[in-house]
Formats: C-alpha cells, structure tokens, sequence
C-alpha cells in the first residue's frame, strides 16, 4: 500500500486486510474502504474514461453522487456495469474493471474521440444522423442503419446476458415515522420519534449511520462527531420501535406517503447465506416522513477540470477523515465558500502538504482566515482556476485573478503545483425525494441553492436538506422534525452542545470560470455525460432556452447520477447565457429514481416465476400420463396426449375421432364457477343474462349469454338451478375473474337491493367431460345412487349421485356436439373420480383428450369460445339473436341495436374450408383476391381453425363481412406473416350435425 | 368417505430447508380442516348472521371489520362486509350453517375442497409474510384472531392471525402449490421447517 494511507484517522478496521482485483491486478485495503477509497490509497487516481470524449477520469465525490469512478463488477461470471467506485464497499475476492476503455484504461483507442471533440458537441445525433429525403436511407433509416456502430462506440458499462444467479425480495414495511438520512439531523429525528413511542424506520444508505458527523471532525455533546454518531445509531438500533436500515437509498417518494428503497444486502460480500437476498425492495408506508438528506456540494465549471485528481473539497475531507486516505500529497483547493476551509485544516492535519487556497471571494471572515493558517499554504483571494495541467493525473492548476461581475479570468497566469484540487462551488440541498412528492422547489439566494417545496404530503424536512448549514441548527431541526412526526411539539431545550468552527454559510454567486484569453480546454459541467459549458451555450444559441429541452438536447443531467453535481451549474449557465436569474430559468423536477435501482430487486420474489402457476386437481395425473400441457390464462391445461412418434395434428384427430366415434373425457375444472343465491337470485340472472333464467326448474340448466354495457358480449356458459334460490354459474376459462368483477359491480354499485351473494367456488369442484356416443354406458358402470337415462337425465338435466365413493353432481350437456355429461366433484376427490371414471370406461376404449381436440370438436360443431367473444362481436354477430329476450330487458339491452351494432355487413360468423387441402392459421386475413403483392382489402380473419376428421379436410371458423350472405362463396386466406395463401370456401359455421341429434340422442 | 388430496403435491416437502445455520425461524404447514364455509348475510341481517354461526359452530364473532375468534380446532372472522369466514376441523359444518342462516338472513358457501389453509408459525412469521404481502402484521395493527382479506399479485389470500407468532392462510387451492412454492422460497432466508 503506497503512502497515502494515514495511520491516525477514519473508520477502517486496519486490522482486517482486504484483497481485491482492479482491471486484473490484485490490491488491497482495509474492511470500512469503499473501492474508491482503497485505489486512492493505492495511489491510484485514473478510474475510468468518459463517455462521450474517452477523456481520462477520476474520483469527483466520494458518495452516491458520483458521475466518473464508474466501474464494473464481475460476480459470478456476470456483469453489473455502471456501479460507483465510492459506493462499493471492498471484500475479499471483489472483481472489478474500469469502464469505457479499449485495450486498456491507460491506453485507449477511444480517446482519439477528443480530438473530433468539436465534432460531437451538443445535438450531435439529431444533427449529423438526419438521412436523406429519399432513398434507402431516408429518415430515420440512416439513423437506424448507424445506430449499431455508434451503440458499440459510446456508452458506459456494457450490459450483460448471463442469467443473474443472485436473489431479490420485496419487504413490505409500515411505520410511524419514516426518517430518511442519518446524518446529525437524522439520528436527532429519529430519536426524538422514538422516544415518543412511535414505530420509527431510519434509512442511511452508507454501510454506517452518521452522515456528515463521520468526517466533519466536529464535537457534538464533548464527543468527537463520529463517536456520538456512532453511540446514537447503536442506542436506536437496540430499540424495539426503531428499525435502522442501513446501505439503503430511498429512491422513490410516491403517493399516500408511500416510499421505495433499496437494500443492499449482499453486495459487500462474496457470497450469501442460502435465500439471503442480494437486494432488497422495500416498500414502506409511512405515516409521516422526516427528510434529512442532506446537501451535494457542487463542482465549479472551469477549462480541465474533469482531470483525475480534481474532486470536491468535501470529497477530499471526507477519503482523509473517514476512510484515513489522502487524495493527493499536495493538495490545492478552490472555492467560493468557507465550507473548503475545513477541508483544507482536516486535508493538513492529515499530513498533505496545502499548496494553495484559492478563493472566488475577494473578502473572507476571520474564522476562516484562522483555518487558513492552520492548513498552511498560500490564501489566493479574489482568484480562480481557469486552467489545469497533466495528462492523466494532475500536475498543477493556472490561477488567474477574478473579475467578479463577468466570471472571467485574466491577467497574469500562475501555475501552482498540485496533485490533487479540491474545489467547492456551494452546496445543494438533496431534495430529490420532496420534489418527487411534491410541487416545484424555491431558489435561495442566499444560499444560492435550491430548498425543499412545501410539503404537499405529510413530511417534514430537517438539517442541510432543509438549508441548515451548521451541526447545531440541523441537531436542533432534527430533532424538533422528529418530535413533530411524533405529533409533539418541538422542544425548547437546547439540543447537544457542538464544537466547530464559525464559518460563514453563504457562498459567493460563482458557478463558472471563463478564462478571457485562448480556448484552454473543456469546462465540464455534466462529467458524466460530456456535456460542457460551451454545449449549454451552443443549445441557448440554438434556441433550446427551456430546462426541459436543455436537458434532452444535450443530455445535460442524465444517465446514472441524475446530474447530482450538473443540474446546478448548468441551469446558471443558461441563465447566464439568457441574462436572467435561476430561478426564472426554472429547474428540473426530479422523478424517481433517486439513484440506479436494480430491476431484480423490482422483479424481487417473482425472480424466476412470471406468473403462479394454476393447476387443477388431475394435474399431476395429466403430466404422469403424457399430457403436454399448453398455458390457457394461469391455468395449465392439457393439449395433447401423444403417443411416442404423433405429431401434435395426429394426436389431436386421434382424439377427436375416439370422441366421435366412441367416447372421450376431457378435464374442465378451469371453467369458472360463481354461486349465485339468494331470495332475488333468480331475478338477477333475468337482468344479466340476456335470455331468461327465473323460468328455469330446479334441477336443470340453461345455456346462457350475457352482454356489455356497450351491447356487445362480455361471456357464455350455463347456468345451473341447484335450488329455487341456487344457481351454479359457468363461464369461460378465460372470463371468469371479469364475469364476477362484471356481477360484483351490478349488485354493489346498481342493484344494492337485490338480496345475492356471489361467491368464486371455481376451486371448489373438479370436473371431468365425457363426451362421445359411449358416454352414457360409462356413466352407467361408474355411477351410483342414481340411474342416468334419458328420462332420468334428459339434455339440460342434473342429477346427483356417486362415483367410487365420492359424491358427483351430473349436468348433461355439450360442448362436443356429442352426447356428454359434466361430471363435479369435490376438488379434492378429483383425480379420485377421474380415474374411477376412466376405469368405467375402459371397455368402450375411453380415451383423455385434451385441449386442440376438445378444439377440433366445437369448431366443427360451431360453437364459440373467447376466440370469437374477442369484446368486439354482437349476439347477432354470433348469430345468436334468438337468445335476445324480447320480454324483459336485460344488461346491455339499451345499447344493443345501435345503428353500427345492427349493419348486415359487419364481419359475422362463418365457416372455412380449405380448398388447396393446407392447414389454414389463426388470426389470418380473409381477403377476395387471390395476389399475394395485391390482395384487396380483408373482409375478415380466421378465428380458429384445426383439421377436422369427420370432414377429412383443414377447417376453420371466421368473422367475415356479410356473414351467411356470403355462405358458398370462394374466397382466400392471406396470411403474410406466416406466408400462407390459398384458395378456401366459406359455408355454413354448422360443419357436424347441425341439427344436434347426436348430443340430444 | 374418499380422502381428500392435497393440491400440494411434491411441493410438499417435510423437514429443514433453506437456511439451515440457526433455528428454523417459521414452520410451514398445511392445517387440512374439515370445513372451510363462507356465510353472507343481506344488509341489516348482520346480527342475525353472527347468532347463527354462534348457534351452529360455538364461534361468539364480533361484529367488527376484520374481528374474529380463533380456538383449537375453529375459527372464524369477517374478511368483509358482511363476509365471514368459518374454519373448522370437524367435516360437515356446512350443513349445520346452512341450517343455521336461513334465505332471510344470508347465504352459506362450502369452500371444504375449494381452498386449502397453510399455517406459518415462529418468530420470523412476520417477517416472511412481509415478503408477500403489503399488511401491517405487527401485533399492534393485526391482533390474535383478527383476519383480513388480501392477495399476492392474482392470488388472493385471506388471513387470521392464531396466535402471537402464527398466521392462518387460505388460499384458492388451484394455486396452493404456486402460493406454496413462493412461500418456501421467502422463507428460505430465515430458515423453514414443514411439518
């Protein structure tokens, strides 16, 4: 480790020696070190190339702000780009590499880009990437064609497609008081909250709570300011109505005083506990939330200073007091406010050499002058940086003297020698989650900064965040917020006692430095993105005036730092450019979120399983006997049992065929199935179902239609009459959760009167369909306690009874066209009775038959199924006009005949037969023409189609224009997507038994 | 009497799983009750309702949202208005609530088969279940006995606190064994034990 490490300082365990791997090559640091820290310690300030330039570049800030120390980690043979060296807590075996560099960081191809740089200026894509007017390349097209070249030329990390082996959670929390940041204010809020008994979460998203009190070298209560801190978090931690959470960042402040954070679990060490999370989501719902998060101190714009070993002052206090690293042996420092002072004493009693304090301000008080000459070094006032040298480490800074009214710098230049600037342009508030949560924020001017808008949920805002600029006012803000939260009063007692300098808050208006003379390299604003305070200018020549379009046409402010360190400075230079003050120049507001959020962690416990799968209870039975199963909604349902060899069409006609000509059972527990009872059950059936329900008997069903609002039909089925005041609804697979949303919302909202309940009881019955001219005789042998003839159990009919033993309700109808029964039982004596009825029907050959057969059956018998209830047809559509009753009205009665809903020529139900003997695709056109360049328009599309064995030819169902008129007619199935043309006939959707004597047999 | 099958299946895994380091921090099981029925009332015949479960299974519910009663072997709460849940360990109660709530006073629905009940218990209860869903289930906001209704993105869920650290869970048994699987798979962190 080279010299840079202190031995008397910071919060690094030097007893435990940590190795890590940077860009290939091993280092080392101690447990406490962040990454950033420990190369510096490593004497290393080259951390990676910028984005747009390739420029080389080093550590700015020393927290989540950071927009250069970007790098990449490899964990498991994966990925994750873009992570902030200064918040990558160090652990044995960390893997980690530079980012936007080829070969390597010191030497990289890209950085040719710096020489083209007036090339790639503001709007540099809409300018150079407009295509011709015509050609092959016009428009966008050009665009598209280069967009492959340029994605690989530019950009940050590199994504990943390895499958990410780690975990993530959600954690649903609900607390009192929700305190965000823990630094002096923090820690005070959260105790004040907690002491009042309230159930308190106190997010810090460092490894350790302490904020500022970490590394500003301050006495708080006779203790040094990380000792009280650190004493504070503990005694929180111990009780019971307090959750610390620490390497947290809440990112998202959202309705209802919900908020969204981040917990990074895992990613300080090698590897996880078995199901330890590697993140975490939180979601907390807080009854009221303290914001205490603290300020960002802001760069100053000046020619070169995005050169390795330029960073914040703050930054720079912050590596020597917390993590015992100095940034640089001699250290420079220029600022235009008294906060660098400190640094500067804290930087010199940590052993750097003070080269120079170079001050924007031409007056500075005597507090700060005491500070001075503790830190030692020549005091430059009414100067500044316009310059710096090196190439990729800083060798020293050009100071030039300061015209205060224009920014400018001129006159003699001298060079100070320096390895290491620490610059501070000011301090902003982070308040980032109060303009998430509510309205614009209100400029200062004093403080030349941005403060929190008035609160438009219930939070309160405390310390920096709030515009404290000392450890006193923010321990006492804190502390009264949190009393507050509590719903006490703030206290009037004095808060704990703080030693610190006395040092003036205000900063000097100084955001950039504009040298008079030369054009002496890149001023950065935006040291993420590139972007340069030239390029603001360029886009106020160019008329981009607005923030909004400043942003998005110079990308000023993007990209993973959310512009923590530009947004600023940059809104000042465009005020500048257009001659009127920030806040009239507006500001972004900031959306969620705070900082980069892994999507696992959004993901979280659904990580590996989209959707829950929803089986019914003869699923196993189904996969142990060959089934393949296809997905219908969440269910998972059979639709083939092949045989070794079978394609899937052989398997389908077989089945089908053993429906037709013996009998088949097929598993329809995933129908829906709601309750209906109740004294007015009956009556409200009348009014849903567009054909009459009340004149059912006892023991017998009815196949029902029901309608929109809007008259067009929402779902069919059957429905049961179990009881004078009991129905059993059926309704389709697919519309079952929104038939009960549709019948929920008439009997709350319009018919409160009515006295029914529904209930879902899909769940509570399995049920098996036997179907086919055999079906009868199985019944027979299976059933007891009832007899199942025709007399007993006519078309339409319910009996009960039981099979092996389980107790069966019996319903004859059929979806197959053949003669078939339903066969409910209880849910859980389902594969029981299914097997019991397989057995039965061993002698006639009984076969399962799954969902393309089941397919196959009803499009040759014509019914419909959701393929043709896409929302968008009539009844009449359907041809299904005769179960309008005409005697009462009913759900979607008013709307029904509406002019566009009652036109002969809207697409209605056809069938189609394939004349070229292929097999015809659902969803495709039914056109006039047979030209595959020229078809003509669609007169419709096939909803479904299969190869039906009683026809022996590839069939389909349609909605076509005109409907039966157009029965007999040649048309042709155009289907360019999957490149199927041909000739077929449209007739009759009644392909099998139109009569239905086999089912009424 | 057919035995009922679990819709578990070979989700259903007795013994330690996941974190295995410390004591099982929940236990996992699935209580199989006799009886699961929902009984409705009509508005206004909400008292009614209560004296009828009360006279048919013993459970004294208070008419409060979301209050209940939870013993040994039964238990009941509203899960919402006028919506109460009876779970019970004998088969059958169906019949006697059906006898109880007349057509004046409600409407009772045997959910027996239709929904299978997992009981999370241990010190962690909390803990995991804060993983699925977005319930305050401190012991200050969900009391001993007290249920509410709620769902896991589709699958709904209705829950009863049973004890200080032990929760009763009633889920649509079609997707028991997702709601199964999801919940060992939250539980693996802290350490389950199905028994």
């Amino acid at each position: 480790m080279s010299g840079r490490r202190v031995s008397d300082r910071g919060r690094i365990d030097r007893s435990r020696s940590i190795s890590f791997r940077f860009d290939g090559q091993a280092y080392s640091g101690y447990a406490g070190d962040t990454l950033a820290s420990a190369l510096l310690a490593n004497g290393i300030t080259l951390f990676g190339r910028s984005f747009k330039y390739h420029r080389p570049r080093g550590v700015l800030t020393a927290g989540i702000d950071e927009p250069n120390a970007l790098v990449t980690v490899i964990r498991d043979g994966m990925r994750e780009a873009n992570i902030p060296a200064t918040q990558l807590e160090i652990y044995d075996g960390l893997v980690a590499e530079s980012q936007n560099r080829f070969p390597s960081l010191a030497f990289d191809i890209g950085a040719v880009n710096q020489l083209a740089g007036p090339v790639f200026s503001a709007g540099f894509y809409y300018k150079t990437f407009m295509g011709p007017v015509i050609g092959p390349l016009r428009g966008t097209r050009f665009w598209m064609f280069c967009e492959w070249f340029i994605r690989r030329a530019a950009g940050l990390g590199r994504a990943d497609h390895a499958r990410d082996a780690a975990r993530y959670q959600r954690m649903n929390a609900h607390c009192d008081v929700l305190v965000v940041g823990s630094g002096p204010a923090g820690l005070a809020a959260a105790r004040a909250a907690a002491n009042a008994g309230k159930n308190v979460i106190l997010a810090e998203l460092d490894p350790v709570a302490g904020g500022s009190a970490k590394w500003s070298g301050e006495t708080i209560d006779g203790k040094p300011a990380a000792e009280w801190a650190a004493a504070q978090a503990e005694a929180l931690a111990e009780m019971d109505n307090v959750r610390l959470l620490t390497r947290t960042h809440v990112w998202g402040y959202y309705d209802g005083n919900t908020l969204a954070a981040l917990e990074r679990v895992g990613d300080h060490t090698l590897t996880a506990t078995p199901g330890e999370p590697r993140h975490r989501h939180w979601v907390i719902r807080a009854g009221t939330v303290v914001l205490t998060t603290g300020a960002f101190e802001r760069p100053i714009v000046f020619p070169g200073n995005d050169r390795p070993g330029v960073m914040l002052a703050g930054a720079a206090q912050r590596y020597a007091a917390e993590f015992g690293v100095l940034p640089g042996r001699r250290i420079a420092l220029f600022t235009n406010n008294d906060s660098a002072y400190a640094a500067a004493a804290e930087l010199s009693a940590a052993g750097a050499e003070i080269a120079a304090i170079v001050d924007t301000r031409q007056v500075i008080s005597a507090g700060v002058r005491d500070l001075a000459a503790r830190a030692g070094g020549e005091l430059l006032l009414g100067q500044a940086v316009s310059a710096t040298k090196g190439g990729k480490a800083l060798t020293g800074v050009t100071v030039q003297r300061l015209d205060p009214v224009t920014g400018t710098a001129s006159g003699e230049k001298r060079t100070v020698a320096a390895d290491c600037l620490a610059m501070s342009g000011g301090w902003s508030p982070a308040i980032h989650l109060a303009s998430q949560a509510g309205a614009a924020p209100k400029w200062n001017d004093d403080l030349q900064a941005f403060l929190p808008p008035d609160p438009a949920q219930p939070w309160l805002g405390a310390g920096a965040f709030a515009g404290d600029t000392n450890t006193a006012d923010a321990l006492r803000s804190g502390r009264n917020a949190g009393a507050r939260a509590a719903g006490g009063r703030a206290s009037r007692s004095q808060p704990a006692k703080v030693e610190a300098p006395k040092l003036d808050p205000f900063p000097a208006p100084v955001f950039e430095i504009r040298p008079t003379e030369g054009s002496s390299g890149k001023a950065l604003v935006d040291h993420q993105l590139d972007v340069t305070a030239e390029d603001v200018r360029l886009a106020h020549r160019e008329g981009f005036h607005s923030v909004e379009h400043l942003k998005r046409y110079t990308t000023l402010g993007m990209a993973t730092d959310q512009g923590k360190t530009s947004n600023v400075p940059g809104l000042a230079i465009m005020a500048n450019a257009r001659g009127i003050s920030i806040p009239e120049a507006g500001t972004t507001r900031f959306r969620p979120p705070f900082a980069p959020v892994s999507l696992g962690s959004l993901a979280a416990e659904r990580f590996g399983d989209v959707s829950p799968d929803r089986l019914t209870p003869m699923h196993d039975w189904h996969v142990d006997h060959g089934a393949e199963m296809m997905p219908a909604g969440l269910w998972h349902r059979p639709r083939i049992y092949g045989l070794p060899g079978e394609t899937l069409e052989q398997a389908y006609v077989r089945e089908a065929k053993t429906v037709r000509e013996g009998v088949g059972m097929v598993d329809v527990s995933t129908l829906g199935k709601i309750a209906v009872k109740g004294p007015d059950a009956a009556e409200f059936l009348d009014r849903v179902y567009t054909n009459k329900f009340s004149t059912l008997p006892v023991g017998k069903a009815r196949y029902g239609l029901m309608l929109r609002e809007d008259g067009l039909v929402l779902d069919d089925g059957t429905t049961w009459r179990l009881g004078e005041n009991d129905f059993l609804m059926t309704t389709t697979t697919a519309a079952a959760g929104k038939v009960m949303q549709h019948l929920e919302c008439l009997l709350d909202v319009h018919w409160p009167d009515l006295k029914v309940a529904l209930t879902s009881v899909s769940d509570q019955w399995a049920g098996a369909a036997i179907s086919g001219p055999d079906a009868r005789r199985v019944l027979e042998r299976a059933v007891q306690g009832t007899r199942v003839d025709n007399e007993t159990l006519p078309f339409m009919g319910i009996v009960y009874g039981e099979v092996d033993g389980a107790p069966v309700t019996i319903c004859r109808l059929s979806f197959s066209g053949e003669l078939a029964y339903e066969v409910y039982c209880g849910a859980g004596h389902g594969t029981h009775v299914w097997e019991a009825l397989l057995a039965a029907g061993e002698p006639f050959g009984i076969l399962p038959y799954g969902m393309e057969a089941l397919g196959t059956l009803r499009i040759e018998k014509g019914h419909v199924t959701g393929a043709e209830i896409d929302g968008r047809v009539t009844a009449r559509d359907l041809y299904l006009d005769w179960m309008l009753s005409k005697k009462k009205p009913f759900v979607g009665s008013a709307m029904m005949d509406r002019e566009g809903l009652v036109d002969e020529n809207r697409i209605r139900l056809v069938g189609i037969i394939s004349l070229d003997g292929l097999p015809l695709g659902g969803g495709a056109h039914i056109v006039e023409a047979n030209s595959h360049a020229e078809p003509n328009e669609s007169i419709g599309h096939i909803t479904a189609f299969c190869y039906s064995p009683v026809l022996a030819k590839y069939i389909g169902l349609a909605l076509v224009k005109g409907g039966k008129a157009r029965h007999g007619q040649r048309a042709f199935i155009a289907d360019p997507l999957r490149k199927r043309y041909g000739p077929v006939e449209i007739v009759s959707h009644h392909f099998f038994d139109p009569e239905g004597s086999r089912m009424h047999g | 009497m057919v035995e009922r099958e679990s819709p578990l299946g070979p989700a259903y895994r007795p013994g330690r799983h996941g974190n295995v380091a410390e004591a099982a921090g929940v236990t996992l099981s699935e209580t199989r009750p006799g009886s699961i029925v929902e009984v409705v009332s009509w508005p206004g015949s909400e008292k009614a309702a209560l004296a009828a479960i009360k006279s048919a299974t013993g459970l004294a519910l208070p008419n409060m949202p979301g209050a209940g009663v939870s013993k040994k072997d039964k238990a009941g709460y509203g899960f919402a208005p006028r919506r109460w849940l009876i779970i019970d360990g004998r088969e059958g109660v169906e019949q006697q609530l059906q006898k109880a709530v007349s057509d004046k006073i409600g409407a009772v629905n045997d959910l027996s088969h239709g929904r299978t009940a997992i009981r999370v218990s241990g010190p962690r209860a909390e803990w995991v279940l804060s993983k699925l869903f977005a319930v305050d289930f401190s012991a200050e906001a969900f009391p001993v006995s007290n249920g509410c209704s709620t769902a896991h993105h589709e699958i709904f869920a209705q829950i009863q606190r049973t004890g200080k650290n032990q929760f009763d869970l009633i889920v649509f048994c079609s997707f028991a064994r997702a709601f199964w699987t999801t919940l060992c798979h939250s539980a693996e962190e802290v350490g389950y034990e199905v028994s």
